[in-house]
């Protein structure tokens, strides 16, 4: 361990870096950051190694070692690969649906008094209602297996996306509606150019839960009935007891699934530029 | 003609309590109007029943004839905190007003004239930044530029430079009065403000709010000539003597609550 620690210590600026000297975008202080997340990383990995090849697990362990684990993985990227997209194909319709009736819905009732007076109470109740419970039904009602995914996705994601239009709309600074007033914006442009933009920062943190649900209800629904996908990868793997497979799925699940939050993370970034 | 700004005994009570009472003023069109009062008399209050924000609990309140019902192009507002959307570049917060104020008038233009705007309060280096980039008194700036833009006749100013330093505020104020002094016709203005040197400088009258609820205690003429210089006002008699006006209305007003309490 100690050559790790002079490593550590090699690594960090014994005094810090002159302002202006660390790249645009890296605050100073970086490597040392990167490296403490990093070393997560590592500790993770070789208590994973440790474990796997210490304790008498058997000749099939459920725990297999880390290098059988990237074997398994490696000769399963085509697979994986066609069950994404096979996953996407469910996962992308129906989180776009609930983003855009989320959205819409929201905000309109969250600019009407009345409208919250009327639903919000029934939102209140089929709100939580944990989405995993529909899918039974859904498959049964729906003519396809796809459709019922789809289904049962959007109404996972729409929930906390629409509460959140609703709660964002709702807080809209009196300023800005007065100053909508004053320019005698329609009802649309309010919408579109003062309420919608206003209410963006609650918008993305109900489509980011949004998006954690819709892999949760996703890769479930799919061990409901699929024949392709990410969680039907997972289940079918476990069932002939080969865990090499099973595990490799579940870390590239983990692995789509931190993409995907990434990848909207960055389009919020993107969008609310003007927040101080 | 512009018939100008009526009020014929307005009120306006909140919750149950009265904020203003009995407001009879006429304000002709063209006219610069300072007004004055302490915190929580209604200041910002009137300016709302004007703009059309809310509507009057009793009494007439008219513009140019016709009653006031609700906000309009005619009335614009510059307020105190602003009330750019942030989300919007300076340039398109002004050709949004122009959009309102001119459908017919195709982008390209707009935003040639949003410029226009722009450059004339000095604000050329900040067209294509947001409101969070921007200084309070370049804010306060656009915030002008865009109640230019939407050409109303009427301009309701509520303390727009109160949160402003003295020098940015001193620039500010002569700024405005070049605008407006320039303009034919004049724009009639309504210009709430705490200071009272503001007011004297900026005013050809002053109207005093008094508190709980809120009602005229005095309407002063300021009989400077324009354009003025802020050196020689600062310290001649009219001056002086306007201060000491509003002093005494104020301490009169004060003394009268502590009586009735």
């Amino acid at each position: 361990m100690s050559d790790y620690i002079a490593l550590v210590d090699l690594q960090v600026p014994a005094t810090p870096a002159p302002a202006g000297s660390a790249e645009p975008g890296l605050a100073p202080g970086w490597p040392r950051r990167a490296l403490e997340s990093v070393s997560v990383w590592i500790v993770l990995l070789f208590v994973w190694w440790a474990a796997s090849v210490h304790l008498p697990l058997g000749d099939n362990p459920l725990l297999p070692s880390p290098v059988i684990t990237a074997a398994a993985l490696w000769e399963s990227l085509p697979e994986l690969w066609a069950g994404t997209l096979s996953s996407l194909t469910i996962l992308i319709p129906g989180f776009a649906l609930a983003t855009l009736l989320g959205i819409v819905s929201g905000l309109v009732v969250g600019t009407s008094a009345r409208l919250q007076r009327i639903l919000l109470p029934f939102a209140k109740v089929a709100g939580p209602v944990p989405p995993t419970v529909y899918i039974p039904y859904a498959i049964a009602i729906l003519p396809t297996f796809k459709l019922s995914a789809i289904f049962v996705v959007f109404i996972g994601a729409f929930w906390p996306i629409f509460q959140n239009s609703v709660a964002g709309a709702h807080a809209l600074e009196q300023r800005y509606r007065d100053n909508a007033r004053i320019l005698g914006l329609t009802r649309f442009e309010y919408q579109r150019h003062v309420v919608l933009p206003a209410a963006l920062p609650h918008i993305f943190t109900g489509m980011a839960v949004g998006l954690a649900f819709s892999f949760i209800l996703l890769t479930v629904a799919e061990l409901f009935g699929a024949n392709a996908g990410l969680g039907r990868f997972v289940q079918y793997y476990a069932d002939f007891a080969d865990y090499p497979k099973m595990v490799a799925g579940i870390l590239y699940t983990g692995l789509v699934t931190f993409l995907a939050m990434t990848l909207l993370d960055r389009v919020r970034r993107r969008s609310l530029f003007w927040l101080k | 003609m512009n018939l100008g700004l009526k009020l014929d005994g307005v009120g306006f009570a909140y919750d149950g309590t009265p904020v203003l009472q009995d407001i009879n003023v006429s304000i002709p069109a063209g006219q610069f109007v300072s007004l004055l009062g302490a915190s929580g008399s209604g200041k910002t209050t009137l300016l709302r029943l004007a703009a059309g924000l809310d509507p009057v609990a009793s009494g007439r309140l008219s513009w140019n004839g016709v009653m006031v019902v609700g906000p309009s192009l005619e009335r614009g507002v510059v307020f105190q905190d602003y009330a750019l959307f942030p989300w919007l570049s300076v340039v398109d917060n002004i050709e949004i007003a122009i959009a309102k104020a001119k459908p017919t008038v195709r982008k390209a233009d707009r935003q040639a004239e949003a410029r226009k705007y722009l450059r004339e309060l000095g604000l050329e280096a900040a067209i294509g930044r947001y409101p969070g980039e921007l200084s309070g008194g370049m804010r306060q700036r656009a915030a002008i530029a865009r109640a230019l833009a939407l050409g109303s006749p009427l301009l309701l100013m509520d303390e727009p430079f109160g949160a402003l330093d003295p020098v940015n505020r001193a620039r500010l104020q002569d700024l405005l009065l070049e605008v407006w002094e320039l303009a034919t016709p004049r724009k009639t203005i309504v210009f709430v403000t705490h200071d009272v040197d503001e007011a004297i400088y900026l005013g050809d009258r002053l109207l005093v709010l008094g508190s709980s609820p809120g009602r005229v205690i005095a309407d002063l003429q300021v009989p400077l000539a324009r354009p003025r210089e802020r050196r020689r006002l600062l310290d001649s008699h009219t001056l002086q003597a306007l201060r000491e006006q509003v002093a005494a209305a104020l301490v009169e007003d004060t003394l009268q609550r502590l009586k009735a309490a």
